[in-house]
């Protein structure tokens, strides 16, 4: 029946369907449907993720998808973000740059997340595709600016270069001239990244850049190019509707007033970010374009204190999305709750994230305020350092929209503040009232029943993030054997062993990830999983030594767990061991 | 294949973030290892008493990117905190490592710990320098983007300024050097390597 369908269209049509269709989800259900369907989707693949790079080879990729032209692909687990994954761990991008050099000559982008890439590899990029369009590095590295010379240099369709959170390495003197190697008859540039940028950039190469550009929507630069500059680009880019500035310390009479005229012509900027260390006076700058804006992130402005956040963000009435440092405190979250009634992202970073005592007025207060007052909040990640499950309850009923909840209470193991519980009710409110709740990160002291909740009623959460939480085996068993949609699991601190892990194996082949460090797993655990289920990469990372030559009651240090159709991977350093002990590169 | 075995071992104890030795030069009072070494006991004790004066932060804790982290590190080192991560870089080798300066007393033991992570032996500073190829100097690259050699400032001083450090064959450090004080009339600072 299925096959009669699929060849009553001629493979033409089929084809044209198709290309409507570009979910992944959607292009995956497809190519299940029949075998001519799974061909015709196959040739007509173009874009291509790859959540984990050792999850597949290239060569697997390449016989599937023989035309692909965007290719994304994520390298390091998440908390290699943290510092909790070693140097030397792995995610080289090389074999796929190299592969898809030969294979895909019309790949037109590549976005790469977490890996790490080589000047060689950036400038094989430059070379091998002849439409390259677009290169997204996020918190890469590997690479310096001699990689992004090449790039500039020779992909004359650059539309957008992103480097966002990437390590670049900048170790020659004419580092900041990369920018100069864009040819002069370049012009298609969209969207420019490079605020992690430790290095001057050439100003004047910069200021051609931009002047020649007349598509440049985005444009984040790093802090070392000082504001008075600032004025110049504005000048010569007044379509610009993303924008980043440098550093801004001292505050000029002259610089101010260029600044206003400029910002005061550029009609279109809807997203501002960058402001490093800047000198407050200067804020009325932007005050013009505040109704404008529907993004602002200040969380590298360490300098704006409650009054000048309060007073900047009642201007934003259209604000969606807002990074702050904790500066903002409960005061301006209330004016924000006020003001910002399309507001569906916060995120609320600590300004002294290693103190111990609390430097600001931000308590569970400012989160509840703004679950009450911003009904399209969605997405949270709020660090502070007491809450109680009263607040949690109260956020939870005010949103049930949410679909990313992040709580970092900074100190492990806080109790509610009010009784000395744990928060396990408060988080359990969360999951009950949030439905669509898809990503959830846990914190203060918490037993194995908010673990029960989450089993219970996180029915399509896929990524949860543990840390000093739950109290024995069953907690890790009730998240593993209930949400049925999780994807990542990553724990730290947790006193989670080889029972649940054990007893939830299957589970794990459902999942792209599972991390798990300073918890109770064994070695012998690690080396059954991985017998039991052969498509699981069980790697153990220990800088210690063999894992083996401890007792068998000795925890390893830390576990990465991930499903894989291509097997053991070839560039394991010496630190991650596996079943196969003694192949790793420690015992030859 | 050398960074195996005792070697290893030590060049990781200041790699790894959550490695409490890396945090015990600085807060020698605080035990760090509680969050690692957890016993079953800890978590039947449900309600730990708020007066606990034991604090248990470590390293790689509260999850914040790093990025967002150097931005703090001027004030981190303010309040005397846990960890200074710099990179270090040796010519030649294409990837860096990451150091914790605060696990370091001072510039011996940090000529030490560079020991143990690349495979060479680093002049002490002030020590007579040996024009051989066999030899190199550390450099470092301050706040405002000269590269200066290791040990031209008291530690604490080096601390504040400090971006990041760099093993430099010590004869090419000095044609530079030699360079420099041909153009400038003297030798700091210094520009990046010839």
């Amino acid at each position: 029946m299925k096959m009669m369908m699929g060849s009553s269209f001629p493979e033409e049509v089929l084809e044209h369907v198709f290309s409507f269709i570009e979910r992944d989800k959607d292009r995956n259900a497809i190519s299940t449907v029949c075998q001519s369907w799974y061909e015709i989707e196959r040739w007509s693949r173009r874009r291509v993720f790859v959540g984990n790079c050792y999850a597949v080879s290239p060569l697997i990729l390449i016989k599937r998808f023989p035309d692909v032209r965007c290719l994304e692909l994520k390298g390091k687990p998440h908390f290699a973000d943290f510092n909790l994954v070693p140097e030397g761990w792995g995610a080289y991008v090389s074999p796929w740059i190299a592969a898809a050099s030969t294979a895909y000559p019309w790949l037109e982008e590549i976005r790469l997340k977490r890996m790490v890439i080589s000047d060689d590899s950036l400038e094989l990029i430059s070379k091998s595709f002849k439409n390259f369009k677009v290169l997204v590095l996020s918190s890469c590295e590997g690479f310096s600016t001699e990689g992004l010379a090449a790039i500039a240099a020779n992909c004359r369709n650059l539309r957008e270069l992103d480097l966002r959170e990437s390590e670049v390495e900048d170790l020659n003197q004419s580092s900041g001239h990369w920018l100069s190697h864009f040819p002069d008859n370049y012009t298609s540039l969209v969207s420019l990244n490079i605020a992690c940028l430790n290095s001057e950039v050439s100003f004047t190469a910069l200021e051609r850049l931009v002047g020649r550009c007349p598509n440049l929507r985005t444009l984040r630069l790093n802090r070392a190019v000082p504001l008075d500059r600032l004025a110049i680009l504005l000048r010569r880019a007044p379509q610009l509707v993303e924008l980043g500035t440098g550093e801004a310390s001292d505050l000029r009479p002259d610089v101010f007033s260029n600044l206003s005229g400029a910002f005061s012509g550029c009609k279109e900027l809807k997203s501002l970010s960058g402001f490093w260390d800047v000198a407050p006076g200067y804020l009325p700058v932007v005050y013009p374009i505040c109704p404008r804006l529907t993004s602002l992130n200040l969380s590298y402005a360490a300098t704006i204190q409650s009054s000048d956040l309060i007073k900047l963000v009642s201007q934003c009435h259209n604000l969606q999305k807002l990074w702050v440092l904790d500066y903002i405190e409960d005061l301006g979250l209330e004016a924000l709750a006020a003001s910002c009634k399309d507001l569906r992202e916060l995120r609320v970073f600590p300004s002294e994230p290693f103190g111990a005592e609390p430097n600001v007025l931000l308590t569970e207060q400012g989160l509840v305020s703004v679950s009450e007052g911003c009904p399209k909040l969605h997405s949270v990640l709020y660090f502070c350092r007491q809450m109680s499950n009263d607040a949690l309850r109260t956020i939870a009923r005010n949103r049930p929209n949410m679909t990313r909840f992040r709580l970092c209470i900074i100190e492990p193991r806080t109790p509610d503040y009010l009784n000395h519980q744990s928060l396990d009710v408060g988080f359990g409110a969360i999951v009950e009232h949030c439905k669509d709740l898809r990503r959830l990160s846990l914190s203060g002291l918490l037993t194995d029943r908010v673990f029960e909740y989450i089993g219970t009623y996180g029915k399509k959460l896929e990524m949860l993030s543990v840390a000093f939480a739950g109290d024995s085996d069953l907690g890790l068993h009730h998240v593993l054997s209930g949400c049925e949609n999780l994807r990542k699991l990553e724990i730290r601190d947790c006193p989670f062993g080889d029972k649940a892990l054990l007893a939830n194996a299957a589970k794990l082949e459902t999942m792209r990830s599972l991390w798990m460090s300073s918890c109770s797993v064994s070695f012998g655990a690690c080396k059954l999983l991985g017998q039991k289920m052969p498509r699981l990469n069980v790697e153990v990372i220990d800088e210690r030594g063999p894992p083996g030559s401890r007792p068998e009651s000795c925890p390893v240090e830390k576990l990465y767990i991930y499903r894989t159709i291509s097997g053991q991977r070839f560039d394991m350093p010496g630190f991650v061991w596996t079943k196969d002990e003694n192949s790793a590169l420690g015992l030859s | 294949m050398g960074i195996k075995s005792e070697q290893h071992s030590s060049a990781s104890s200041i790699d790894s973030s959550s490695d409490p030795s890396a945090a015990g030069a600085s807060s020698s009072s605080t035990d760090l290892r509680l969050g690692l070494s957890i016993s079953s006991s800890y978590y039947n004790d449900l309600f730990p008493t708020p007066t606990t004066t034991t604090r248990v932060q470590p390293l790689s804790w509260p999850p914040i990117r790093s990025i967002l982290r150097s931005a703090h590190l001027d004030k981190a080192l303010d309040h005397k905190q846990a960890s200074l991560f710099i990179k270090i870089y040796m010519e030649g080798i294409p990837i860096g490592r990451k150091l914790n300066l605060f696990a370091q007393d001072g510039y011996d033991s940090l000529i030490a710990t560079i020991a143990h992570m690349f495979p060479t032996t680093v002049l002490c500073p002030g020590a007579d320098r040996v024009h051989s190829d066999k030899y190199h100097v550390l450099t470092y690259e301050d706040k405002e983007g000269d590269w200066m050699m290791v040990g031209d400032v008291p530690w604490e001083m080096f601390l504040n300024n400090v971006k990041r450090l760099k093993i430099t064959r010590a004869d090419s450090f000095d044609r530079a050097m030699a360079f420099l004080k041909l153009i400038n009339g003297g030798p700091l600072p210094l520009g990046t390597n010839s």
